[in-house]
């Protein structure tokens, strides 16, 4: 019998649930009674100006990130474009401008939003389009130099070009802000990125018929990774989904590299490109799957 | 050449290792660890306000002073974090003292409810953890922190309604309702973004429909206490079917 009248008491509950319209009376009548100048109301309308500011600051901030990653990807588009030395000059120049550009006002922009507020509150609004200007100046500086860019580097020629520009004192200042926010965990996420572009310049570089510059690139990335391998403390989900694809593509080097030195002297050299790619390309499916077995 | 990739990724080593400094070595998360057992206590004492109790206002009354003595110790261990971390890097280090952060404006906002029936301001929540106000001043109460804060409020108060039916306070819900209900008009006004406090945001209203039901149990019984049913036995009986 209990139990016949617990069973009903549910059923009923459940049925109440349905009329919301009797259910929300109490609401309804709050609702209504609600004065614009109620103590609860007037807090809010203070915290949503308040909330508002906030969402908007990150908001344009959001923008100027993407106007960076576009122009850092065309940038790394056009180094990608060398492949003659009596090019070099006027790409590298061109690189070297349109870097610089970025610097002085897209990042001074955000230095310039970033201004008397706590940097790392908006680092997340901008994060992406920085690690795509790393992987840009770091591709342009290892073609010019063939070394590995310095984020310290970036954090002086920020500030300094800035200064250069702007007499006034205010912007300098800004400027420090955002070196300090050049957080390294941030360039050497870009840095990883950078391998990608190594790789398809290292095959590139073997459709021309550049071959020593093949060996060149892959050590170049090995010694990357063996940086990589070396540094504790970095176990973020994205550095290590980083790290993976770093090593594919170092292993894919590899295995042009591997290529070149067997069957170099039995290809001509314009169709040795097609034969390494299709080499590494079996090579990676092993090893991919390899991996998931593991 | 390799030398400078290796110098460069030593580099950046020497800053991991400088930020674990930060955090360990200067005891963030010692104080941090320390804030947090204290709000676990905190909330233990206010757990007994779901208690059966004969004398409803003194014992209320006891908890409140009770975790308000215990805020004493909390605002100490926020004035060393406020004294390690510095002005500019408040959130640079939030990860590690923002749900503990968010738990003591719950309870803040707890104790000022049962003691005077109103919300609190961010302002009084920041002097109760003994934070400033605003960011320009340092060691401050995130906006967003204490909103969170509010809505597990709402929650327990959800709950307190409903035990306090148990309890035979049929007055309780009534004033619940109003509270919870103009909370939610506030929570309303806000342009929330599509992040962690618009999904807190949205089980408000599943706090407010429980609350709505006990206030809707109570009506339809006539329990409701301006009803002028007087709370005799035979009521409660009445409420147990």
């Amino acid at each position: 019998m209990s139990e016949y009248k617990g069973y009903s008491n549910d059923k009923k509950n459940q049925h109440n649930s349905y009329h919301k319209i009797n259910v929300g009376d109490k609401g309804k009548e709050v609702l209504q009674g609600i004065n614009e100048n109620s103590h609860i109301i007037k807090q809010f309308k203070k915290y949503a100006i308040e909330l508002d500011t906030k969402h908007d600051r990150y908001e344009r901030i959001v923008k100027i990130n993407r106007d960076i990653t576009i122009e850092s990807k065309r940038i790394i588009f056009l180094l990608h474009t060398l492949d003659k030395e009596s090019k070099r000059n006027t790409i590298l120049e061109e690189a070297e401008t349109r870097i610089n550009n970025l610097i002085k006002i897209l990042f001074k922009n955000i230095a310039l939003e970033l201004y008397g507020h706590d940097p790392y509150l908006y680092l997340k609004a901008y994060r992406t389009g920085f690690q795509e200007f790393i992987e840009a100046i770091s591709f342009y500086w290892y073609l010019q130099n063939n070394t590995l860019f310095n984020w310290t580097k970036l954090a002086e020629s920020m500030r300094y070009r800035i200064k250069d520009l702007n007499e006034n004192e205010q912007y300098s200042v800004e400027e420090k802000t955002i070196q300090t926010l050049i957080a390294p965990v941030e360039y050497i996420l870009g840095i990883a990125d950078l391998t990608g572009e190594l790789m398809r310049k290292c095959i590139n570089n073997l459709s021309n018929g550049d071959i020593s510059s093949c060996y060149q690139i892959c050590n170049f990335v090995r010694n990357m990774y063996k940086g990589f391998l070396s540094c504790a403390g970095i176990t973020t989900a994205e550095v290590n989904k980083k790290m993976y694809v770093l090593k594919q593509n170092l292993l894919k080097m590899e295995n042009v590299c591997y290529t070149i030195k067997v069957r170099g002297s039995e290809i001509p050299k314009h169709m040795l490109a097609d034969v390494a790619i299709v080499a590494t390309e079996d090579m990676t499916l092993d090893i991919d799957e390899g991996y998931r077995v593991y | 050449m390799s030398d400078t990739v290796a110098e460069i990724f030593k580099l950046f080593q020497d800053h991991l290792n400088n930020e674990q400094e930060i955090r360990e070595v200067n005891e963030i998360r010692n104080n941090v660890k320390q804030i947090e057992k204290i709000t676990r206590d905190i909330v233990i004492i206010l757990q007994n306000i779901h208690n059966e109790h004969t004398e409803e206002n003194i014992i209320v009354a006891d908890y409140c002073t009770k975790a308000r003595t215990l805020f004493e110790d909390v605002r100490k261990y926020y004035e060393k974090l406020a004294i390690i971390v510095p002005t500019d890097q408040y959130y640079r280090f939030h990860f590690e003292w923002k749900s503990v952060t968010q738990r003591l404006c719950y309870l803040a906002s707890l104790v000022v409810y049962l003691e005077v029936r109103i919300l609190v301001t961010k302002e009084i929540a920041a002097d109760i953890l003994g934070i400033k106000q605003k960011s320009e001043d340092g060691f401050h109460l995130d906006l967003e922190d204490f909103l969170m804060g509010l809505l597990q409020l709402s929650t327990e108060l959800s709950r307190y309604a409903i035990n306090s039916v148990t309890n035979g306070n049929y007055h309780q819900p009534m004033e619940i309702a109003h509270f919870v209900n103009e909370l939610n008009a506030g929570f309303r006004l806000l342009n929330l973004k599509n992040d962690a406090l618009r999904k807190r945001f949205d089980s408000l209203k599943y706090n407010v429909k429980k609350i709505e039901e006990v206030v809707y149990d109570l009506s339809i019984r006539g329990l409701k206490p301006n009803t002028n049913i007087t709370q005799e036995s035979t009521v409660v009986q009445g409420n147990k079917i």
